[in-house]
């Protein structure tokens, strides 16, 4: 569907992204992207958008209309009732149309059809811009940083709606966030950049196996539990946490029988995006 | 990729509507403005003479409604869109920049059309003014028409080049004045000005329209050349400015 390759953005002097190995998106990937401040998510996104000059290549037969995108900040003018300016981007009646009053409805925005953009709280200005986008249907969505500033509530609702709408749907979509629930419930690939360089891509669950082993578990990082288990392999984690990789089941009854004997809250997970995240930056590689 | 429909007319036109700027320097400012100077100076002159100096300050005071709902109205509310990114919000919904740009055009010129019907109503009630010859009336129509034209573009121009609110507001405020002042509209002649900015004034329309067409208003003839002179330099002009500021915001295409 699109492919990203020997991609190099410059700000003045400083590189920005470099991508020297292909990225490929393939139609129904989700792709999560994940990273720092100043890692290159927004970056890579302007690029393939065309918004920024860069060097390399990005192939692909879709047209411009055949990718939307959810940017960081999304403005309306505010001189007139938001249903209006939904009329006018879509170019349809928002009374008649049967596709676009199900998105309405099934992101609880009919009361705010009549305000202007200005007088929308935070989640609902969001959910006017997915409201737009996802009316386009298109074959490849970009998502950057949807529910950034949203209040925990509001983020989990939208993030549910969107998990909702997309099930089963065979459209790309690309999702940066810096929430690992978020990712770790829409996305089953991770681009993981880094300082402006890819620094893993491929299906969670394979970069997991590849980086942490079959399972984690993990601990709070007190005192008490360190001294329990300095003798125990660790892999890189959170401050707060201690992280033990698990290379089979008999290592994850191991740790588990240990822990319950001595009383100590721990969580066992395959997937846990924040583990992998860790153990990718920290230089050590693969396990 | 999006078509020029009716439906972005009309986003446009309730943009336009929905801008104060517009809306209070549009209309509401040269009604106003008609009225403040006839009452100022209709006093001081001969009974007879009241109704031919009414007409010229109808037809000077025109100027302002497509000067100030371009140069100040649009002006403002584009470059406040620029700064907040909605066209490009827009662009990346599939509306390209030329049915956008389209769009706005059209819309502001119904608005000034709406504006003008105001401000002409209002002047027949408030004001005694004589009754045009209609080649007259229609050259001012068309003149005012082809100027809105030119300043939209140069609006547009001036707020793509500079792409946000505070110097496009500080750049087309001072044009505006500066218009107002060399051309003779707010009241000191033309000829009274320095030999500088007379040779400026020159190559204004504004200069041609708002003295010289009261002197035709009922008939008689005129020399054109200069006015259409004047047209050809403003409108040049103005489409470098909107040319200059589109090159600077161009984007590189994927490839």
């Amino acid at each position: 569907m699109l492919t990203i390759d020997r991609l190099q953005v410059r700000y003045g002097n400083k590189t920005a992204l470099l991508v020297d190995r292909p990225l490929e998106i393939g139609a129904g990937d989700r792709i999560g992207v994940i990273g720092s401040n100043g890692a290159g998510k927004t970056t890579l996104l302007k690029a393939v958008l065309g918004l920024v000059p860069y060097h390399g290549r990005i192939r692909t037969k879709l047209r411009p209309e055949d990718i939307s995108v959810h940017m960081q900040q999304n403005h309306y003018v505010g001189t007139m009732p938001v249903k209006h300016i939904i009329s006018a981007i879509l170019n349809t009646d928002v009374k008649t149309d049967k596709k676009l009053r199900g998105l309405i409805d099934f992101f609880e925005f009919s009361g705010c059809m009549d305000k202007k953009y200005p007088a929308l709280s935070g989640g609902q200005k969001q959910r006017l811009t997915i409201i737009l986008v996802l009316y386009q249907d298109a074959p490849l969505t970009f998502f950057d940083e949807v529910t950034s500033g949203l209040d925990f509530e509001t983020r989990q609702k939208l993030m549910e709606k969107m998990r909702a709408w997309y099930a089963g749907k065979e459209s790309a979509v690309m999702i940066v966030s810096h929430y690992y629930d978020e990712l770790e419930r829409l996305a089953d690939k991770l681009l993981i950049l880094d300082h402006g360089r890819v620094a893993a891509f491929g299906k969670t669950d394979e970069l997991f196996r590849r980086y942490c082993g079959r399972a984690v578990v993990t601990i709070p990082a007190n005192e008490k539990n360190r001294a329990l288990t300095a003798h125990i392999k660790t892999v890189a984690a959170p401050a707060h946490l201690l992280a033990f990789p698990c290379a089979d089941e008999t290592d994850e009854a191991h740790l588990a029988s240990l822990f319950i004997r001595e009383n100590i809250d721990y969580r066992r997970s395959g997937t846990d995006i924040e583990i992998l995240y860790s153990n990718v930056l920290s230089g050590g590689g693969a396990l | 990729m999006k078509k020029l429909t009716l439906r972005f007319v009309g986003y446009e036109l309730r943009n336009a509507v929905g801008n104060w700027f517009s809306v209070f320097f549009g209309v509401a400012f040269p009604i106003l403005m008609s009225l403040l100077i006839s009452k100022a100076f209709a006093g001081e002159m001969p009974a007879e003479s009241v109704p031919a100096f009414e007409t010229g300050v109808f037809i000077s005071m025109s100027l302002v409604v497509p000067m100030a709902t371009l140069l100040i109205g649009y002006a403002a509310n584009y470059s406040q869109e620029l700064e907040k990114e909605v066209p490009l919000r827009l662009r990346l919904f599939g509306c390209p920049e030329g049915v956008l740009l389209g769009a706005k055009m059209i819309a502001n010129l119904i608005f000034v059309t709406a504006a003008l019907a105001v401000y002409t109503a209002a002047d027949i009630l408030l004001l005694r003014i004589e009754p045009p010859a209609a080649g007259s009336a229609l050259l001012l129509v068309f003149s005012i028409y082809l100027l809105a034209l030119i300043l939209f573009v140069l609006a547009h121009g001036v707020a793509t080049l500079f792409g946000r609110f505070g110097p496009t507001y500080a750049v087309t405020m001072t044009l505006y004045f500066g218009f107002m002042i060399i051309c003779g509209l707010m009241g000191v002649p033309v000829e009274r000005l320095p030999a500088g900015v007379q040779a400026a004034a020159n190559v204004l329309p504004m200069t041609y329209i708002g003295n010289d067409f009261a002197g035709f208003w009922q008939g008689g003839s005129y020399d054109f050349g200069p006015l259409v002179l004047s047209f050809a330099i403003l409108g040049a002009i103005s489409f470098a400015i909107l040319l200059l500021g589109l090159w600077k915001r161009r984007r590189r295409k994927i490839s």
